[in-house]
């Protein structure tokens, strides 16, 4: 019983309007689990970028698509797993933007995964049944 | 996401408020171009109200920048809250921008 609870789930549309139902799930989240302010904006960054990246990257048709995001905290380790079926892409092998550049230099967008690695902890990518499983952890610090 | 445009000493200062994310990115983009395209070669955005920024938001600020620096103007940020702050570090914006921590300091030069 007591595992369960640390465990939480939202099923979404790829639609990027689900971005505000992902944004008040994970102020819910916060409450229950006690997330600091700060790292709740860093988590909800992360989740934008890769929704984002999902709903308009990821379907080559135009039909309707579900997208799992899962939630899991064990002590002080949060976990969030990504999971789509779209065609299959792992962000983890990116390439960095190069952030030293001028601004006429620097090219226009990029940015999306880039933050989402620098924010987590840990990013590893798995495909699996025709799945994208995107899969991050981030250590919960509390105090000031 | 909401923007107030005022101007102070030689400055159009564009205020903007709450989130400019994946959703509202490109009404502030039709909005700071306007401010841009208006003529108004000495900006400061007054970052103090804004909550939340993501790589759309970002990119933006990038289009802003390039098109002042094009147009030999100057574009500076000021008041950004650390959460934003930590945001543009990470990003290499920090470096980008003349950033100030209040508007007084932003319009001085």
């Amino acid at each position: 019983m007591e595992k369960e609870e640390n465990i939480k789930s939202l099923k979404l549309q790829n639609k990027l309007e689900e971005l505000e139902t992902i944004s008040v799930f994970l102020e819910e989240l916060a409450e229950i689990w006690d997330i600091p302010l700060a790292l709740t904006m860093s988590l909800n960054l992360v989740l934008e970028e890769a929704f984002t990246n999902v709903v308009n990257y990821a379907y080559t048709d135009q039909d309707l698509h579900s997208i799992g995001i899962d939630f899991e905290k064990t002590g002080n380790i949060l976990s969030i797993k990504i999971i789509d079926d779209g065609k299959a892409y792992d962000p983890t092998q990116n390439a960095d933007p190069d952030v030293t550049l001028s601004a006429e230099e620097r090219s226009i967008g990029g940015l999306g995964i880039f933050l989402i690695r620098k924010m987590m902890d840990e990013v590893t990518y798995q495909r699996a049944d025709n799945k994208n499983i995107l899969m991050m952890t981030k250590k919960l610090t509390f105090g000031s | 996401m909401n923007v107030h445009i005022s101007t102070l000493n030689d400055f159009t200062v564009v205020e903007v408020h709450g989130r400019v994310d994946t959703i509202s990115a490109s009404e502030f983009e039709t909005r700071l171009l306007a401010v841009i395209e208006s003529g108004a070669s000495k900006i400061v955005l007054n970052c103090q109200g804004l909550d939340y920024i993501s790589s759309s938001g970002l990119r933006v600020f990038l289009i802003a920048q390039k098109k002042i620096v094009a147009a030999k103007g100057q574009l500076k940020l000021c008041c950004l809250q650390p959460t934003i702050k930590e945001i543009f570090d990470i990003s290499g914006f920090s470096s980008i921008f003349s950033i100030s921590a209040d508007l007084e300091t932003a319009t001085k030069t």
